[in-house]
């Protein structure tokens, strides 16, 4: 029964969804109370589609926390409760969550605006926010209960930046950026690294999420004469504006930051993405076990489908959650205590991931530089395209 | 006679043209003080229009309009209002949602002055402040007002008072059009443009409001009137202007117009029928 | 330059994009005077029919076209049946609102059904480039552009010559008239429902396959793009909305080559505020023609209001203000304090939609002024948080009344459409006025609520503030009704001619219910900030403007008691239905079409 999945079920009908309540499905088939996290994460709304991956990469770790022996013999659950990504109900989840005492430790939001707004709650309430998506830089300056294993952009940024001006040889670039504090803090600090490593920033254009059509800003990026193109974007829209590029007759070499590894890129993208290089924190021929384990699980667990770079960070989340889980048992604080302790967990963006304890972030994200080829992401072989 | 003292309303060449129709067609009319002149005529004669013309809702393409010796053309129907000119509409336009007595206290609106004192600039914000503070010259102003209400619709006799705080969607046609003309001299006009009041009315309806109108005469009001029941205007009207396609084709006493040739030849080509004509004239 | 050559071509390829959801819109709006908001969502439908024809079934792109026209137009006939036939008699507003509700259902359904992830719809047709400029058409942009302009020329043939398009016309200038000569009202609003909706589902297919794209977010932004495109072409003209939309295409790449990316939105809502304020019938509408609203205001339906004794609601007002004292959850105060801080925003609108009858849909703009007033004022100038959301209340309340000033003009549904654009205007302004605003980083570190050096952190505080805060602003806003600006507010609201006929100046009086209104919106938008500590351009969005006009007329239009319910209801549904996990959004939508189909005039009526 434990494995069925919950997505199914309600499919079935609506009076067994509310009859199984959001309580998520369970790791361990143990007469135990399940030890429970809650998530607070967009099920519908315009983010909708984040919070089924998050869902999918969860599951996966908690089959391997199941596989593992569970938490001190107990099962690992979650309670995931629907936000909207809409901070009005991210504070009312909050307080949900920081007066339910089965609850020992938060996961998300996926917004900033969300996930910040409810910080002040779990700040007072004593309840971990492990908000594993949130890259803002200030999210983890909310208090000493909140956490993020989201690559800090300051990380990943100058890798990128690495890649396409020391590696590619550009020198003269064009950054598109999605016009969000995610995109907007990965450019600053994209351009102050390129420019660091000589390269010149010819333009940069913000977009908002919904923008379909880019063919006029590709206009104004061929004007500006660059040898490059970046893209700080997702996957759906940075597979926009590769077609569109292809369309408007841009040639030029496209480099594009990690948030675009995901099949659904290559699926969007079809020919266009053709040699996009793409800088990510892990590759499918990463020989690495916790990769290998990963991805073959994931794989296995939904029908050969590829996993993308948020049911990564959704995985290694849950991980981080049951490390943290084991050393500080169930008391809130202790598993606030328990952050500052853990280290070296096998991570898939990390390697193995110890926090900071100052900036309560992880730091030295993996590199590996990859392009697409024939339709598929490849580890970059040195040649230029 | 008439040209003894100024007129309190003139029109010189007033004309309206909606695309290629010619709605108003250089009308002149005089009314003196105190007087009331009907204007009769088809339907879609260009009554309404001129109506809209006189009270602002419209802008002339020419002529002009005079108001006590003063140009008024083309000035707002808020300044207008100010100036104490008041209508009633023909398809009877009350603020449904109202009761009879806010209905009725609209018509006072541009007699307020405690509330509404007479600053510049933030004159409006202390209207805002004066109608939440409401001291007492503000309700002493209200409570007068009230009384003033209940005076003007007791001329109505029964009609209205029993049904002073129902809303005005739940009145029958014909209080619709009391409270209107109760709404009109809230005003406390100088001078009244009356839209077809007996429109839709039966007989003895009809009749109650040509005692009012005749009684609203007496008192020295100036009315300008449209009216379709020829009896009517024949009783009330110091004269009468017929129109037709939107020019005057006939002016004077009412028994001299009603045996007009081109008068009996307008209304025998359009017909003549008590229905409403289009407001909007479009 | 040749860039200019290819800026005209990419606005005039997107330009062909908005038009054909923009003919869709104009046909209904011929017809039922009525904004469909729902087009959006059948163009949703078509994409991801067209998605299983061509990825599941492999039809050919002829029987793809077909087969999702034949779809599409079955939901708009559905739409048109079960959705808005039966409101038919009702308040002008239900429609409009129930066109809202059936987007959710749809957006939802489709959502439930194919999950929200993106999914790639290729192209069936051979890829061959043409080169243009400097850039390339293909012959998807050809297939939308040929499917844009023969749909508007045959609609504009159909609607001349043939009998049934005589009807449509007939039934769009005078619904009573044309009933009255014969004509079967019902027929003509299916056959426009159903050609409305067969040209929304195609538009989504062929533009699903032109981006290779397609997701659960693009009805809302096609919606609304195509709303702009045809106000500007002007409501009701279909050759306009081809116009217009393509005008809208040109004036975003223009507007992309002078002033960048960031900027493209703020150049199409800019263009419909200005259109509507100087040729409010569009473009190509003749200079003096009739309103485009009939002169009588029948917005508001006549109604009884419920009156609720004074005891009763002295009684529940004690209850919620002891309600903290007894052992509830801080889960609920929470709910609840979102529940007040909406109240403030609804008896705001309540204000300006229900008593004015200036339906706003874009009052989350003066949530957005409020909050980042208080929010910069305290952060930067370490003002007292008190008095830093009584300033935010009071620049929304001016900076407020005169964005929206414009509007004041425009009657009917033209005023939302100007508001949802002035409200759309804001956010793009805080996106990008980074010095001020600090764009899309936003504003972090907000000081929590304080009053008089004591910071209300705990819920219980908080609770009792905003309730505070919000029934002073319901008395105050009582008080403001039952004084000569109430009736007056009123009398506009019913017939705006015969008010201004009796002396009442609609600028004054939209402009101080704006400003009355626009203070209490600031303050429920200045606590929030300090409630959340962290505000962006996201917070405030055009989903709230939506819920705060869904919360008004569930309450009843104007009525004070019924915005504070509706409020309660409306941030309660939600949390009551979280069980439902995915399904609550679906639930949510379903609950309001009933409410608006049963109860159009609002729980408590209006007032």
């Amino acid at each position: 029964m434990s494995n069925i999945n919950r997505r199914t079920l309600v499919k079935g009908s609506l009076a067994a969804a509310i009859a199984g309540t959001a309580l998520s499905r369970a790791a361990f088939a143990d007469t135990a109370e399940p030890i429970l996290l809650g998530v607070s994460g967009p099920l519908t709304g315009p983010n909708a589609q984040y919070g089924t991956q998050w869902k999918q990469g969860f599951d996966l770790a908690l089959d391997d926390i199941l596989a593992g022996g569970g938490i001190n013999g107990r099962k690992l659950a979650y309670q995931f409760e629907d936000s909207q990504s809409d901070p009005r109900q991210s504070v009312a989840i909050a307080q949900k969550f920081v007066s339910d005492p089965k609850i020992v430790l938060e996961l998300g939001d996926f917004s900033s605006p969300a996930s910040m707004a409810a910080s002040p709650i779990y700040q007072r309430g004593g309840l971990v926010q492990f908000g594993f998506t949130n890259s803002h830089p200030d999210f983890t300056k909310g208090g000493d209960f909140m956490w993020s294993t989201s690559v800090s952009q300051a990380d990943e940024q100058p890798l990128l930046a690495a890649y396409a001006v020391k590696k590619l040889g550009l020198k003269k670039l064009a950054v598109l950026h999605l016009n969000t504090d995610w995109g907007r803090t990965s450019r600053d600090y994209f351009n102050n690294a390129a420019k660091e490593y000589g390269a010149e920033i010819a333009i940069t254009e913000g977009y908002i999420a919904e923008e379909r059509d880019f063919r006029s800003t590709l206009v104004r990026v061929r004007d500006a004469n660059p040898d490059g193109l970046v893209l700080i974007s997702y996957y759906s829209d940075g597979a926009l504006i590769a077609r569109q590029a292809r369309q408007v007759g841009l040639k030029q070499v496209i480099c594009a930051a990690s948030s675009v590894y995901s099949p659904k890129f290559l699926e969007l993208g079809g020919d266009a993405v053709e040699d996009v290089h793409v800088g990510t924190r892990y590759f499918p021929e990463d020989p690495r076990p916790e990769v290998q384990k990963f991805i073959a699980g994931f794989k296995k667990k939904y029908n050969g489908l590829e996993p993308d770079a948020f049911n990564a960070y959704a995985y290694d989340a849950m991980n981080m959650a049951a490390a943290v889980v084991r050393i500080g048992g169930t008391d809130r604080k202790a598993i606030r205590d328990a952050f500052t302790k853990v280290k070296d967990v096998p991570s898939v963006i990390f390697g193995t991931a110890t926090f900071d304890v100052a900036s309560r972030r992880v730091k030295g994200a993996m590199n590996a530089e990859l392009v697409v080829r024939k339709g598929q992401f490849a580890l970059w072989d040195g040649k230029p395209t | 006679m008439a040209e003894a003292h100024a007129p309190l309303l003139s029109l010189r060449g007033l004309t309206r043209r909606f695309g290629g129709l010619t709605a108003v067609d250089s009308i002149d009319l005089d009314l003196a003080k105190g007087g009331l002149v009907s204007i009769i005529g088809p339907n879609g004669a260009g009554k309404t229009t001129l109506f809209n013309l006189v009270t602002g809702l419209d802008r002339p393409d020419a002529g002009e309009v005079r108001f006590e010796g003063q140009d008024i053309t083309g000035l707002s129907p808020e300044r207008l209002a100010a100036q104490a000119i008041a209508r009633t509409f023909q398809l009877g336009r009350v603020f449904g949602n109202l009761s009879v007595m806010d209905n009725v206290l609209i018509g006072a609106h541009t007699r307020l002055r405690a509330v509404k004192p007479a600053v510049p600039i933030i004159g409006p914000l202390l209207e805002l402040g004066l109608a939440l503070l409401r001291p007492s010259s503000v309700k002493a102003e209200e409570e007068r007002l009230r009384e003033e209400v209940k005076t003007i619709l007791a001329r109505f006799g029964e009609r209205l008072l029993p049904r002073i705080d129902q809303p005005a969607y739940s009145l029958s046609y014909a209080n619709r059009r009391r409270v209107e003309i109760a709404r009109a001299l809230a005003l406390k006009p100088r001078l009244l443009l009356l839209d077809e009041p007996t429109a839709g009315m039966n007989p003895s309806e009809t009749a109650e409001m040509q005692g009012l109108v005749a009684e609203l005469k007496a008192e020295g009001l100036t009315i300008l009137l449209i009216e379709h029941k020829l009896e009517m205007v024949m009783r009330l009207s110091d004269r009468v202007i017929v129109m037709d396609e939107g020019q005057k084709i006939a002016e004077g006493p009412g028994e001299q117009v009603r045996n007009d040739p081109k008068v009996i030849e307008a209304y025998l080509g359009h017909g003549l029928s008590g229905t409403a004509e289009q407001e909007s004239a479009a | 330059m040749s860039s200019w050559l290819d800026y005209t071509i990419n606005g005039l390829i997107v330009g062909n994009v908005y038009a054909l959801v923009a003919v869709g819109l104009a046909l209904i709006f011929g017809v039922s005077r009525l904004i469909n908001f729902a087009q959006g969502s059948i163009y949703l439908v078509g994409a991801y029919i067209g998605w299983v024809a061509v990825v599941q079934l492999h039809t050919p792109l002829p029987l793809t076209i077909i087969f999702v026209a034949v779809v599409a137009a079955l939901v708009g006939l559905i739409i048109e049946r079960f959705g808005l036939r039966p409101l038919q008699n009702s308040v002008r507003i239900a429609p409009l609102l129930a066109t809202i509700g059936i987007s959710f259902v749809l957006d939802q359904l489709v959502m439930l059904t194919f999950s929200p992830n993106p999914r790639a719809l290729p192209s069936q047709l051979p890829d061959v480039r043409f080169q243009v400029g400097g850039g390339t058409i293909g012959p998807l942009d050809l297939l939308i552009a040929g499917v844009g302009i023969s749909s508007a020329l045959l609609l504009f043939v159909f609607l001349r010559y043939s009998k049934l398009g005589w009807a449509v016309r007939a039934a769009s200038q005078d619904r009573d008239a044309a009933m009255q000569m014969g004509v079967d009202v019902n027929r003509v609003n299916q056959a426009v429902f159903g050609i409305a909706a067969a040209l929304g589902g195609v538009s989504g297919l062929l533009v699903g396959m032109y981006y290779n794209q397609i997701d659960t977010a693009m009805s809302l932004q096609a919606t609304l793009k195509g709303v702009v495109a045809e106000v500007v072409g002007g409501a009701g003209n279909v050759p306009g909305a081809v116009v217009g939309s393509l005008l809208l295409g040109l004036v975003e790449s223009y507007g992309v080559a002078v002033f960048g990316t960031s900027y493209r939105n703020l150049f199409a809502f800019l263009l419909l505020v200005v259109v509507l304020v100087l040729r409010p019938n569009g473009l190509f509408a003749s200079a003096r023609q009739a309103p485009p609203e009939p002169l009588t205001g029948t917005f508001i339906a006549p109604s009884r209001p419920v009156r609720i004794p004074r005891w009763a609601l002295l009684v529940a007002v004690a209850v919620f203000a002891i309600l903290p004292l007894l052992p509830v959850s801080f889960y609920v105060l929470q709910t609840l304090i979102n529940a007040w801080l909406l109240g403030m925003l609804a008896l705001s609108l309540t204000l300006v939609a229900g008593t004015i009858g200036q339906v706003s849909l874009g009052h989350a703009a003066l949530l957005a002024i409020g909050a980042y007033t208080s929010a910069l004022l305290s952060l930067t100038l370490s003002v007292p948080v008190g008095l830093a959301i009584i300033a935010g209340g009071l620049m929304s309340a001016a900076l407020g009344t005169i964005l929206i000033s414009p509007s004041f003009r425009l009657r009917g549904h033209y005023v939302s459409i100007a508001t949802l654009a002035i409200g759309e205007i804001v956010s793009l302004v805080i996106l990008n006025w980074e010095s001020v605003t600090r764009g899309p980083i936003g504003i972090s570190g907000i000081p929590p609520l304080s009053l008089f050096g004591y910071d209300l952190i705990d819920p219980k505080s908080v609770y009792w503030f905003s309730f505070t805060v919000m029934v002073v602003l319901a008395l105050l806003q009582a008080r403001l009704l039952s004084s000569h600006l109430g009736r007056s507010f009123r009398a506009i609201r019913d017939d705006d001619i015969a008010a201004r006929a009796y002396g009442l100046s609609l600028n004054r009086y939209k402009s101080l219910a704006f400003i009355f209104g626009g203070f209490a919106a600031g303050v429920s938008g200045g606590i929030a900030a300090h409630l959340y500590s962290y505000i962006n351009h996201e917070t405030f969005n055009t989903q709230q403007s939506i819920l705060a006009l869904t919360v008004v007329i569930l309450g009843g239009l104007g009525n004070v008691v019924g915005a504070v319910v509706g409020a309660v209801a409306l941030v309660g549904l939600p949390e009551v239905f979280r069980i439902a996990a995915e399904y609550r959004i679906l639930i949510y939508g379903i609950v309001l079409l009933l409410l608006v189909r049963f109860r159009p005039q609002g729980l408590l009526g209006t007032i």
